[in-house]
C-alpha cells in the first residue's frame, strides 16, 4: 500500500494529523467550494477546516438515519433506498430531495440516465 | 447540482461522457469515497453493513450539503460587500439553514484546531477568532469525547450566541 510521503499533509503539519483519522481532505472540499457558485471568489483559510468537521457530523447523521430505516426494514446492509427515504423523511435534508429522488429514477429507469442528463443539459 | 446524476465514486469515468461541460473530473467533485465510507461506519454499529450504491450517495450527498451551505454563505458576504468567505460566515449559514446542532461540535473543533495551530503560528486570523472565545463550558456531550483539550473550554461562555452577529455590519 501507497505510504502518505514526507511532504503528504498526513505525515507533515496538516490539519489531518491534528485531527485525526476522520477527517476530510481540505483541497477537496476547497475545490467543491469553488464550485457552488460563480460569485464565490476567496475563501478563508478556516472554512475547509471547518467544512471537514461539519461534513463528518452531516455524513454521522444521515447515515445513523438511513441505519433506522434499513432496521426497521429488518436489514443489516445500508442501501441507496435507506439513505433516499431518509433524506425524505428529515425536513433538515430537503435540499437533497432532488439529488436522491433522481437516482431513486435512474435506478428504475435503469439506462435512461444519459438521454435524461441530456435533457437536463439543454434546458441550462 | 446541475451535472447531472452520473454516480460518483464508482471508479469509472463517466464525466466527460455525456456533455463537455461534465468534464469536471470525479475528483473535484467529490470527496474521497474511502473517507466517506470510514465515517460512515463510524456510525453504524458493528455489525452494520454498508452497500456500495449507499455510499456513493451519501458522497453526493455531502457534495451539495457543501454546496448548499457555501451559497448561503456566500450570498452573506455579497450583501456585506465582503469577498473572503470566512468560517464564521459557515456558521452563520448551517444556523441559517437549520443546522444548528452542529455549531457547539464545531466551535469546540476550531478551538481545538486554533489552539495546536497557535503553538506554532502565533495570532489567528482576524475575522474568525469569536467562534474560538464562546465555546460552551462543560455542558456539551461532545466534551465528553474530546478530553485532549479539556483545558480549552475554559473560555468564557457568557456569549453564547456571540457569533451569530455579523462580524461586519452592511456598508
Amino acid at each position: 500500500m501507497r505510504q502518505a510521503g514526507a511532504y503528504s499533509k498526513l505525515l507533515c503539519g496538516g490539519i489531518s494529523r491534528r485531527t485525526g483519522p476522520h477527517s476530510l481532505p481540505l483541497a477537496r472540499i476547497k475545490k467543491i467550494m469553488k464550485k457552488s457558485s460563480e460569485d464565490v471568489k476567496m475563501i478563508s483559510g478556516v472554512a475547509p477546516i471547518v467544512f471537514s468537521k461539519a461534513c463528518e457530523l452531516f455524513i454521522e447523521e444521515l447515515t445513523r438515519r438511513s441505519w433506522n430505516i434499513a432496521i426497521d426494514g429488518k436489514r443489516r446492509t445500508l442501501n441507496k433506498d435507506d439513505v433516499a427515504s431518509a433524506v425524505i423523511a428529515t425536513d433538515l435534508f430537503d435540499f437533497l430531495i432532488d439529488l436522491v429522488s433522481n437516482s431513486h429514477a435512474n435506478l428504475v429507469a435503469g439506462e435512461c440516465v444519459a438521454s435524461n442528463t441530456n435533457v437536463f443539459d439543454s434546458i441550462f | 447540482m446541475s451535472e447531472g446524476p452520473a454516480s460518483p465514486g464508482g471508479g469509472s469515468h463517466e464525466s466527460g461522457e455525456h456533455s463537455p461541460r461534465s468534464n469536471i473530473r470525479e475528483q473535484d467533485r467529490y470527496l474521497p469515497i474511502a473517507n466517506i465510507s470510514r465515517i460512515m461506519k463510524k456510525a453504524l454499529p458493528a455489525n452494520g453493513k454498508i452497500a456500495k450504491d449507499a455510499k456513493e450517495t451519501v458522497q453526493e450527498c455531502v457534495s451539495e450539503f457543501i454546496s448548499f451551505i457555501t451559497s448561503e454563505a456566500s450570498d452573506k458576504c455579497q450583501r456585506e460587500k465582503r469577498k473572503t468567505i470566512n468560517g464564521d460566515d459557515l456558521l452563520w449559514a448551517m444556523a441559517t439553514l437549520g443546522f444548528e446542532d452542529y455549531i457547539d461540535p464545531l466551535k469546540i473543533y476550531l478551538t481545538r484546531y486554533r489552539e495546536m495551530e497557535g503553538d506554532t503560528k502565533g495570532s489567528a486570523k482576524g475575522g474568525d477568532t469569536s467562534a474560538k472565545k464562546d465555546v460552551q463550558q462543560g455542558s456539551n456531550p461532545q466534551l465528553a469525547h474530546q478530553g485532549s483539550f479539556s483545558q480549552s473550554v475554559s473560555y468564557t461562555n457568557s456569549q453564547g450566541q456571540h457569533m451569530m452577529v455579523p462580524m461586519q455590519g452592511p456598508e
